[in-house]
């Protein structure tokens, strides 16, 4: 009863968010008959992103699970300006924290058992904050280090009741064109997802198993008898975390070969195995003192479809300068009919994507040497995205590659580290992209 | 809160004689073994469908005489809760990780040790919570029988709020700070025994979320979810 309570309290919070944001749009809408065509365009502009600024700060203040709904929104371009896009990214994932009473609890209630009947040891502290929970590290009967996900009790639910009332919401906000309902109730099936942990097991395998060839990487082994929808134990990996592993100093050789590696495994994941570790948040990366890296956090993980992967070794290939076919073949994957770009956009979205290419992935022979600590480097790649974004380059597809490769490129920035990037990519562009694309 | 507790024979020990003594935990052992046959017969056929007769042969005591110690199932319940609150108190001074964490955790941890306390009976829990809301029901919370069970607990949770108003956690709440948290605890227990969720963790959820509200609330910081 004290819950429905709450979830009440909650509900009309939200509900005001989604009156709030539409109440401006009216607002604006009254005025628009008596602004010129251009005023009317600057203040549409601004009042959007206010009310994203309004939005992203209410979201932030309820904390708890919405805050991934706003960052999942983030994704569901297709529905939302830029200035939207923008402000809903930062809202950072978060649950609240579990004091090591709540731990137990939540572990004997997922498991059946106390922490200290399964393991022979069990740190009450947290080691980090996951998504949607926080993890422990543990040893067990037979003496292994393990590292144990616990996720914040009926998190699902509370995820769900948060949907119900951004529905109710909804009708107010989706006045203003900001939320359909198919993008809801896609952010709330991607946010379902993560929350089960099983499901997550089995993207821990999947990886662990197709990233074999890798040698240089490793990917935590699930032990499934402790592990359940809600409790995932896994393998404690070694390693450092990026700022600890730049704080020991590494030589340059170094640095290149952990950025090499990086950029492989990125290339690896999306040619080779058509499926991409969605989370390239400098955390889910492990640094040894060896140069090889350790990979965690499989909660979000993308399956790509393979005409988005041979799409994208189109464009890193640069063909459809040459080939009209080539061309019209990639307008139909990268930029569907929904979007509505036209073809001056699509065209100005290509020749980008080219100009930054030709910088960073040259086709030079022999490849050339890049410094991706050049403080360039990320400005053309901020620029590169403000561009697509302006001309509706928004295919979810698309635009979570671009996010996922973009994390990745802020990681071998903070590293400054040069990487031969196009010798990588040629080596692993797999057979038959090169195929069909000839 | 703890609207069941304290038992019709629940006599502190005196200094009496040895004798005496010796006839007093004679007596709270049998009692032991009858409460333990009547929930295991609880949870294999159900409370209605269990005979005092069944108890008392599976506690290996004559029919009769289990009428001396309880003379109703809510007699049982009272002795049941009054064996919970020894446990918890027992439990919470043996803790020493408790002993250093904040106010909301040791609220936490002392109502979650009572929910796993009831959770192997909950059927038996079940019912006797809603017979309790009956007015002359020895279980409902205004009835005299309950009240020393009810006191105990109430001495319990002022103790450790006090300390929490010492330590400068909390401001002085008094006694109504207890009361407060009993009366919260009787709606855990209803959310509790209606919670169809995985291993009810939305109890878990509401508990943690609850008490870290008052808390704010108690601060005067503002709520927050």
């Amino acid at each position: 009863m004290k819950k429905k309570s709450e979830s009440l309290s909650r509900a009309a919070r939200i509900f005001r968010l989604g009156a709030g944001v539409a109440g401006g749009y009216l607002a604006h809408q009254v005025q628009r008959p008596f602004l010129s065509e251009d005023e009317a365009k600057a203040r549409r502009q601004s009042l959007g992103a206010q009310q994203a600024k309004r939005v992203r700060e209410e979201l932030q203040s309820l904390r708890g699970p919405i805050m991934k709904v706003g960052q999942a929104l983030s994704m569901q371009t297709q529905a939302l300006d830029p200035a939207w896009i923008e402000e809903l990214s930062t809202l950072q994932r978060q649950a609240p924290p579990m004091h090591p009473s709540l731990i137990r609890a939540q572990f004997k209630s997922a498991m059946g058992k106390y922490p200290e009947e399964v393991f022979r040891s069990f740190e009450p502290e947290p080691f980090a904050a996951a998504s949607l929970g926080q993890v422990h590290f543990a040893v067990t009967q037979a003496g292994e280090e393990v590292a144990v996900k616990i996720q914040y009790p009926a998190i699902r639910e509370a995820i769900e009741s948060d949907f119900k009332a951004l529905r109710a919401a909804g009708f107010a906000a989706r006045m203003t064109g900001h939320l359909k309902e198919s993008v809801v109730q896609e952010a709330e099936r991607g946010i379902l997802e993560e929350t089960d942990y099983v499901r997550e097991a089995d993207n821990l395998e999947y990886f662990r198993k197709h990233l074999e060839p890798l040698s240089f990487v490793r990917v935590p082994k699930v032990y499934r008898d402790l592990s359940s929808r809600r409790v995932l134990t896994m393998s404690r990996l070694g390693g450092r975390r990026l700022q600890e592993f730049l704080e020991s100093n590494p030589s340059q050789e170094m640095r290149d070969r952990v950025g090499a590696q990086l950029v492989r495994l990125f290339f690896f994941q999306l040619f080779r195995m058509k499926a991409l570790h969605a989370d390239p948040h400098p955390g889910n990366y492990l640094f040894n003192d060896d140069g090889s890296l350790g990979l965690v956090d499989f909660g979000c993980v993308k399956h790509l479809k393979p005409e988005v992967v041979r799409c994208y070794g189109q464009f890193w290939s640069r063909e459809w300068v040459q080939s009209n076919k080539i061309y019209a073949e990639m307008v139909r994957v990268a930029f569907p009919d929904e979007y509505r770009a036209n073809a001056r956009q699509v065209r100005r979205s290509m020749e980008e994507i080219k100009r930054f290419y030709d910088e960073f992935h040259p086709l030079a022979d022999p490849p050339v040497l890049l410094d991706l600590g050049d403080p360039r480097f990320m400005e053309a790649l901020g620029q590169l995205a403000k561009v697509l974004l302006k001309n509706k380059f928004l295919s979810p597809d698309f635009l979570f590659l671009s996010r996922t490769e973009s994390g990745m490129c802020n990681i071998l920035h903070i590293l400054k580290t040069r990487v031969r990037t196009t010798q990588i990519v040629r080596e692993l562009i797999s057979p038959e992209v090169d195929r069909s694309s000839r | 809160m703890k609207s069941k507790r304290k038992s019709a024979q629940n006599v502190p020990p005196r200094e009496g004689s040895a004798a005496e003594g010796k006839r007093d935990r004679k007596k709270e052992l049998t009692k032991d073994r009858i409460l333990a046959a009547a929930l295991e017969l609880f949870r294999e056929k159900g409370l209605e469908g269990t005979t005092t007769k069944e108890i008392s042969q599976r506690a290996g005591i004559a029919e009769g005489t289990l009428f001396n110690y309880f003379r109703t199932k809510e007699d049982l319940a009272l002795f049941f809760f009054q064996k919970e609150t020894d446990d918890l108190i027992a439990w919470y001074q043996g803790n020493t990780h408790l002993a250093k964490a904040s106010l909301p955790e040791k609220l936490f941890a002392i109502m979650h040790r009572q929910l796993e306390y009831l959770a192997p009976s909950e059927d038996f829990i079940g019912a006797v919570f809603f017979r309790s809301l009956q007015p002359h029901s020895k279980l409902n919370p205004l009835s005299l029988e309950s009240q020393q069970l009810r006191l105990r607990y109430l001495m319990f949770i002022r103790g450790i709020l006090a300390e929490a108003e010492e330590k400068g956690e909390i401001p002085p709440l008094g006694d109504l700070g207890s009361y407060g948290v009993g009366l919260f605890y009787l709606g855990v227990v209803a959310h509790w025994l209606n919670d169809t969720s995985e291993g009810k963790q939305k109890t878990l959820a509401v508990l943690d979320r609850v008490l870290h509200g008052a808390m704010r609330i108690a601060r005067k910081e503002g709520w927050e979810w």
